[in-house]
């Protein structure tokens, strides 16, 4: 024991009971006459407090933590007004969080544009943001430079897992290597899929499955037909999903057989379609996924029915009624549960020419999901500048369209939330607004802004919009 | 509407008990981009007589204070009563020290935080705010620290050293006995310091750190003199109160300074106004992890009770192990202290660079960082 661990001991049990120890001789210290324990004791603390500070030596560098520098940085650096932009944005945004979130992005997008980088120091916040905001971390590259990917890599390293995790991940990382093949070459991850079929659990099964909604083909009828046999439920369920997309499939021409002389087209001078329910489910129908008796209670017929019209080809209510789509649907007007299967039916297999003709019998964000983006524009627009609807009904149709939206939708819907009861519209749509008008209709905004108006979130609204457009504008300016 | 930016002072016609109201600070703004008028040729009347007014008051009042006739007899009889006080206090305090090892300080970490308090509190009665200050902090480190019971014997004993010291006053020179005051935080006033000297410049701001404990804000600002002295200049200031402006690090700055006594490096103030004159590119020849230990070496040789010694350091690496790390290409390392890692390695991406900073208990509080012939603050 060294002289400095036998003063600490004494001074935490206290003189009382352990008295402090001899100063080492080398110290030169001769203790004045007279002195009490404390006292010596306080004397040889002083002492110690001024050997310790006064021999301070370097320490030995740590072995760890250390890495190889970041290389030099390829891209000149954001300068001058757009570097400033950026710090704004980051250490004090002059615009609510969600449009700084948006605005960070588009800065990283403009110096991918320009072919600049982020400032080192702005880095580390930029970094953070990045970690709560995952629309940051999307568009963080190219634009972080050398620098900002040697920041992620000291900041996240590669690190060994410890060993009780790798069976785990050994799984999760097959799925996500079979997910990637599935994407670059569906053919061939069926080919890899029929193969291992076998060897899978059935969570894995269903798993790897269900990757096929992305790109569904018809050369994938055959696994599915296949997995229609499945032990597990769960594996049946997602085929079963995904072969409503097919409308060509055998399946979809079993369903068809069961629907037709369920529907009856009568009538002499007023045509109507009758439609009866399906009768109680055989061995094959089960097997198509027509719904089974529940255990008790009655079975719903009606469901039966919606899981037919979703597995069956649409086009045989045409081929029923002998009209076109849009008088077929004409007739199911009164019948909302089978238009919602029919719309789900639609929905399923991206089917543009029967969303036309049920977009003429009602609205459902759907089917305008499956016309092309430019229609679906135009008949967003028709539709918001004629409808007599409640405003608040758009919202669902008007979320997460394509940024920005077309001049004319943005007008109409600007007079939409300009008019009676749009300040209800207009905080509905809080989020998506301010960046999805495009920049000509700032002018409008403006405008609308300027007119004395009590409805707060109608307010708020166009303010975030206009800000959002000026500070863009300063951002292009910037990089220019 | 008018303003006086010096002071600063506002005045305005309008009614509104807003103070500053938004008037001025419209002016304020146009004046802060360089489109307000400036005082001179076209200065309104009444903004002119204002000025004039404020001017004059100011010149009265400092004449009334300076031409105030010192009493000696009453400023002996102050200082006596003061040191007496003092005296008494210290007294106390070295009794309440030898208790404390006396009862064990295993003991003394199970005492509530009133308890460290009320010690705090009876030094400030007696005029020892510094010690109190220590006191207090003391209460919240032993709960904080792993090594709070090496921490709280090294400072019982620079306690107690101090109340040595100060039992011998009669035998330190000016310079010591000044660091025991400052230790004792018997402060100097600032008008003695205002008239002893004036170290023109330009000085080199090396760094600042601000910090701010709940009850009072600090901000160290570090300067450099042309012949390579180093002063600190502290601003204090009351919760809800401004600090002085800060100074950016690697500014150079036209001023006058004056130095508080004590031994280097020295508190200073600022005596005249500050001119900004650009930035340096470099801070200047530093030295290795070993020659900033020596430095703090010679420091406590000096003043035992200074803890914080600035140093600069040359081609150091940062290493984000724990809480950080500095190489130096001798492989020694010190521990870094409050550092904003993330920063650092951002700056200087792993590659070697010079930092300055304050050496603090063997650990480094990094406050300034050079880059690419650019003084930054991390």
């Amino acid at each position: 024991m060294t002289w400095f661990d036998d003063l600490r001991t004494s001074a935490l049990v206290g003189t009382g009971r352990h008295a402090a120890p001899l100063p080492p001789a080398e110290l030169g210290y001769l203790a004045p006459d007279g002195l009490s324990r404390e006292e010596y004791l306080l004397d040889q603390a002083a002492l110690a407090d001024v050997v310790t500070r006064a021999t301070r030596t370097a320490s030995a560098a740590p072995g760890t933590g250390l890495s190889s520098p970041a290389p030099v940085d390829t891209e000149p650096q954001a300068s001058g007004e757009a570097a400033r932009l950026l710090e704004l944005l980051l250490t004090q945004p002059p615009v609510n969080l969600e449009l700084r979130t948006q605005l960070v992005v588009d800065w990283l997008g403009f110096a991918e544009e320009s072919r600049r980088r982020v400032p080192h120091r702005l880095l580390p916040s930029l970094l953070t943001l990045a970690e709560s905001k995952s629309a940051v971390l999307r568009s963080l590259e190219p634009a972080i430079g050398t620098r900002g990917r040697w920041m992620q890599e000291i900041k996240s390293p590669p690190s060994l897992e410890p060993a009780t995790q790798k069976t785990d991940r050994r799984g999760s990382d097959a799925a996500a290597e079979y997910d990637r093949l599935r994407g670059r070459d569906p053919s061939a991850a069926r080919v890899q899929l029929r193969a291992s079929w076998t060897s899978l659990s059935a969570r894995e099964r269903a798993g790897a499955l269900a990757l096929f909604a992305g790109n569904l083909h018809d050369d994938d009828e055959a696994l599915l037909e296949k997995a229609l046999d499945d032990k597990a439920k769960g594996v049946r369920d997602v085929a079963l999903r995904l072969l409503d997309q097919l409308p060509g499939s055998a399946r979809a021409a079993r369903m068809a057989a069961r629907l037709k002389p369920l529907l009856q087209f009568k009538g002499l001078l007023s045509k109507r379609l009758e439609i009866d329910l399906p009768p109680d489910p055989d061995k094959e129908a089960l097997r198509d996924g027509t719904p089974a008796d529940p255990r008790k209670g009655e079975p719903d017929r009606m469901a039966r029915l919606e899981a037919i019209i979703k597995g069956a080809p649409l086009d045989v209510w045409t081929s029923v009624t002998g009209r076109n789509r849009s008088a077929t649907v004409a007739l199911l007007q009164e019948e909302p549960r089978i238009l919602d299967a029919m719309v789900a039916a639609t929905a399923a297999r991206n089917d543009a020419e029967w969303a036309r003709a049920l977009l003429t019998v009602l609205t459902d964000r759907r089917l305008l999901d499956c016309l092309p983006p430019e229609e679906r524009a135009h008949w967003l627009e028709r539709h918001v500048r004629e409808s007599n609807d409640e405003p608040l009904t758009l919202a669902p149709l008007l979320y997460d369209l394509p940024q920005p939206w077309s001049m004319p939708l943005a007008d109409t819907v600007l007079t939409v939330i300009s008019g009676k009861d749009g300040g209800r519209l207009a905080a509905m749509l809080a989020e998506d607004l301010p960046t999805a008008l495009p920049p000509e209709a700032t002018e409008r905004c403006r405008q609308l802004l300027a007119e004395t108006d009590k409805d707060a979130a109608r307010r708020r609204v166009l303010r975030d919009a206009v800000q959002y457009q000026s500070f863009k504008q300063s951002l292009t300016e910037a990089f220019r | 509407m008018s303003v006086d930016v010096v002071a600063p002072a506002y005045r305005c016609s309008c009614p509104s008990r807003k103070f500053p109201c938004k008037h001025a600070l419209a002016l304020l703004l146009l004046w802060s981009r360089g489109e307000a008028a400036e005082s001179g040729a076209d200065t309104a009347d009444f903004a002119q007589e204002w000025a004039d007014q404020r001017a004059d008051r100011a010149t009265a009042k400092e004449r009334r204070q300076t031409e105030q006739p010192a009493d000696p007899e009453a400023q002996a009889k102050r200082l006596a009563t003061r040191l007496a006080l003092m005296d008494a206090g210290v007294d106390d305090f070295s009794r309440w020290l030898t208790d404390l090892v006396g009862t064990g300080l295993a003991a003394a970490r199970n005492q509530p935080y009133p308890w460290w308090d009320g010690v705090a509190a009876r030094l400030v009665d007696s005029q020892l705010p510094g010690l109190a200050e220590q006191v207090r902090d003391m209460a919240s480190r032993i709960h904080g620290r792993t090594d709070w019971a090496d921490h709280l014997l090294f400072n019982a004993g620079r306690w107690w050293a101090l109340t040595k010291a100060w039992s011998a006053r009669d035998t330190l020179s000016a310079e010591e006995f000044a660091d025991v005051k400052a230790a004792l935080g018997w402060a100097t006033a600032s008008a003695d310091v205002q008239d002893t000297e004036r170290l023109t410049g330009p000085w080199l701001v090396l760094g600042a750190h601000r910090s701010d404990d709940g009850r009072l804000q600090q901000q160290r600002t570090w300067l450099q003199g042309p012949d390579g002295t180093v002063v600190v200049v502290l601003d204090f200031a009351g919760q809800g109160q401004g600090l002085a402006a800060p100074q950016l690090a690697g500014a150079l700055l036209d001023v006058t300074v004056a130095r508080y006594p004590g031994s280097a490096p020295q508190r200073a103030m600022f005596t005249g106004p500050i001119t900004p004159r650009g930035a340096a590119t470099s801070l200047g020849p530093g030295g290795s992890i070993g020659q900033a230990l020596e430095r703090e070496s010679a420091a406590v040789a000096r003043s035992p009770w200074r803890t914080r010694i600035p140093v600069l350091l040359d081609g150091v690496i940062v290493n984000p192990d724990g809480n950080g790390w500095l190489h130096d290409p001798n492989g020694d390392a010190l521990p870094l202290v409050d550092a904003p890692l993330d920063s650092l390695l951002a700056l200087t991406g792993g590659h070697t660079t010079d930092i300055f900073g304050e050496l603090e208990d063997g650990r480094l509080r990094p406050l300034t960082v050079v880059v690419d012939s650019m003084v930054v603050t991390p």
